[in-house]
């Protein structure tokens, strides 16, 4: 399974680019350590590794989620690739012990990519600073640990979702209710919903309380044991071939569309969509996540009366670098090969991508910033928040379009591709940022420079849009 | 004399992966209106050749002309004017089979397309998969799927890579007549098979590739001589290095 991985990933780039890709992040990672104090500037240690935890948390459910495509997969056995998520239909190997593999496949693989190549590089930065190596190895335990727990979470829910959708949406369900529950209430933290957040607040580098910190790992790594367990004891040892009938929905999609460009393309994604269980996919990997920084910044800012800068207009560009994951998960439904039967070229199909995602996305994303406003009271930024959305939404997602086309998430294991993609975004996220931080002040600066910002972000998304024909011109669907 | 004009034209057609030749300067012409064939074993180039014509991959060098048109560089005009039905059989996996041939007809803008999906429905008799998305469908029904998709908006060249395999013996026989009503309508096709006795049958011309090369290129009627099948001829050209030649 190691090997299959491997190669499906060198596949997209080349050995040497691929296995550059941890010294990528070491070397990223090393200068991000040397360089903390600096950086971080205002940013309390807490907020920091509020921030790593529940990034490496995310990080581990949607590896987890990707891992579990498992129909996917077997789909694509019948395609050109033969995986061996197709051994127990063909070999005296049992169902579950190959969905253990996949998850010991997963830790071993995205460990050893990134995990470990980013503690080497904390390390270094740290010993090159006047960080404590010590402090490293903790933070790496904690983060390793809620890695695996993120990708149990996730193991457990996929399973949870093939065996009955009503029984899946009551435990998302549960999730958003104890994040909301943490955000509007305040009566628990948030280590009862990341356990190992409340080991890395009582380990080093903040005082230490080692007993405590145990017993928070130590509940962590039980609760990813569990749920690991759980994925074990209910998944269904069997291809799941769902025949079931399908009302015609791709001439309803036609007939709605028919004003748009390209009505045929954009008719059949939007079928791919709802059919696929994209939407579900989209609630996890986009809702949730917005959902989540909502509740925390109004939490801390009226539960714990800790007045932090995130406004709207800073929520306005984070939700431009979520839509990341869903344009990825977009190109990612179902193989392409059948266009090279049909009169239509590749940057055709991203344009009805681009634009299914948009059609996707707006309303959902303009919905949450009004609703942040709202919640922050800060209605005399909502037009400047929207701005700031359209314009980091559209940049974000043509420069991603353009850099990786219609094979987003096996791009982004080149490092060529991210390191463009890196700094592409890395830039405008912290000017946005910071100057949406000095929009509190009132200064009329910070204000001229987002403007200014989103102008660029405009001029450079054209760019990117003009881009996409000559970059993927010549390219074959295959 | 009629003379017909080409509708394809090969000119030292070379494909290269890396230090592998697929495809080594290969040519030859395929007449309007004739069926022709592409045979040869397992690696021999066939399908590299086949996609290299319906514009999926770029030669690396030589010519080639389908239709008049250069397929690397009209690859959308092409497509119009063909029907392909792929080596592997991948319609969308989240679309009915009447869906998918909807959404083709629609792209090839075909007119009256309810009439078509309904006849080709029939034709491959897909009705009692209705309201089943592609992906649930047995490997004989998707290639079924994929024929009528290449067939809907009734191309002047079609190009069949295999298109008998996953077939039943019932369908092997109705889609060999409906491939000889082309014929006599003077439509092109372009064959690649391994099951010679039903492709000797129909063709008309062929190549028998090996290697990457072309190693004959003739009428059937001339190449078969002395009561030799397609079979015979296929193993004492190709077959030697498999010690299976006659």
């Amino acid at each position: 399974m190691l090997t299959e991985e491997y190669r499906t990933h060198v596949k997209y780039s080349s050995r040497r680019l691929f296995l550059s890709l941890p010294l990528y992040i070491f070397f990223f990672t090393a200068l991000f350590t040397y360089s903390l104090d600096i950086l971080t500037g205002d940013l309390r240690l807490a907020d920091l590794m509020l921030m790593a935890y529940g990034g490496i948390y995310i990080y581990g459910l949607s590896v987890g989620a990707f891992g579990v495509l498992g129909q996917t997969y077997l789909e694509r056995r019948y395609g050109k690739d033969n995986f061996l998520i197709s051994m127990p239909f063909l070999l005296p190997v049992s169902f579950r012990r190959v969905f253990l593999g996949m998850y010991l496949r997963d830790v071993i693989f995205y460990s050893a990519l990134m995990l470990l190549p980013a503690f080497g590089g904390m390390a270094l930065g740290a010993a090159l600073s006047s960080h404590s190596l010590l402090s490293v190895l903790a933070i790496f335990l904690g983060l390793l640990v809620t890695f695996l727990y993120g990708m149990s979470t996730s193991f457990l829910i996929s399973v949870l979702f093939a065996i009955d959708r009503r029984i899946f949406l009551l435990a998302v369900g549960a999730l958003i209710a104890l994040v909301a529950g943490y955000g509007l209430t305040g009566l628990y933290g948030l280590d009862l919903i990341i356990p190992s957040l409340g080991y890395q607040l009582n380990a080093l580098p903040f005082p230490a309380d080692w007993p405590s910190a145990l017993v928070y790992l130590a509940v962590c790594a039980a609760l990813s044991v569990l749920f690991l367990g759980l994925s074990l004891f209910l998944v269904r040892p069997g291809r799941s071939i769902a025949a079931g009938r399908h009302r015609e929905m791709f001439l309803q999609h036609l007939r709605r569309f028919a004003r748009f460009p390209s009505r045929t393309l954009l008719a059949k994604e939007f079928v791919d969509i709802r059919r696929s269980g994209l939407i579900v996919r989209m609630i996890f990997a986009y809702i949730v996540p917005l959902v989540f920084l909502s509740f925390t910044t109004y939490y801390v800012n009226h539960g714990l009366n800790i007045p932090v800068g995130f406004n709207a207009v800073f929520y306005g560009a984070m939700v431009g670098f979520f839509g990341v994951l869903l344009y990825s998960w977009m190109t990612n439904t179902d193989l392409n090969d059948y266009y090279e039967t049909l009169p239509v070229r590749v940057p055709q199909v991203i344009r009805v991508k681009l634009m299914a995602f948009f059609l996707l996305t707006t309303g959902v994303s303009t919905i949450f910033v009004i609703g942040i406003s709202m919640l922050n009271n800060e209605w005399q930024l909502l037009w400047l928040a929207l701005v700031v959305l359209y314009c980091t939404t559209a940049y974000m997602i043509l420069a991603t379009a353009y850099l990786t086309g219609l094979n987003t998430n096996s791009f982004f294991f080149n490092p060529t591709i991210l390191t463009k993609f890196t700094a592409i975004s890395l830039l405008p996220d912290l000017l946005l940022t910071i100057l949406s931080f000095s929009l509190q002040s009132g200064a009329w600066w910070a204000l001229a420079g987002i403007l200014g910002v989103c102008g660029v972000l405009l001029v450079m998304s054209l760019y990117f849009h003009r881009g996409i024909e000559r970059k993927w011109g010549g390219a074959s669907f295959l | 004399m009629i003379s017909r004009m080409p509708a394809i034209v090969v000119e030292g057609l070379t494909k290269k992966y890396g230090e592998f030749v697929a495809l080594d300067q290969a040519s030859f012409t395929v007449d309007e209106g004739a069926f022709f064939g592409c045979f040869g074993p397992n690696g021999a180039g066939k399908s590299t050749l086949l996609k290299i014509l319906t514009g999926q991959i770029p030669a690396t060098s030589g010519t080639a002309e389908v239709l008049g048109l250069d397929p690397t560089r009209n690859v959308v005009e092409v497509k119009r004017r063909i029907g392909i039905v792929p080596e592997v059989e991948s319609p969308p996996s989240y679309l009915t089979a009447s869906e998918f041939l909807r959404f083709a007809g629609t792209l090839h803008e075909v007119q009256s397309i309810d009439g078509k999906i309904e006849r080709w429905l029939t034709f491959f008799d897909l009705q009692g998969a209705e309201g089943t998305l592609c992906r649930d469908l047995s490997k004989g029904m998707r290639q079924k799927v994929m024929l009528a998709a290449a067939f809907i908006h009734e191309p002047k060249l079609l190009f069949l890579d295999e298109p008998f395999i996953n077939l039943d013996p019932i369908y092997q026989r109705k889609l060999r007549d409906y491939l000889l009503e082309l014929r006599e309508d003077g439509r092109t096709v372009f064959l690649c098979s391994h099951i010679l006795d039903v492709a000797q049958r129909i063709v008309q011309e062929m190549i028998i590739m090996d290697r990457g090369k072309v190693v004959l290129k003739d009428k059937v009627s001339n190449a078969l001589v002395g009561g030799e099948d397609l079979e015979t001829l296929f193993l004492r050209l190709v077959g030697g290095g498999n010690g299976l030649a006659p």
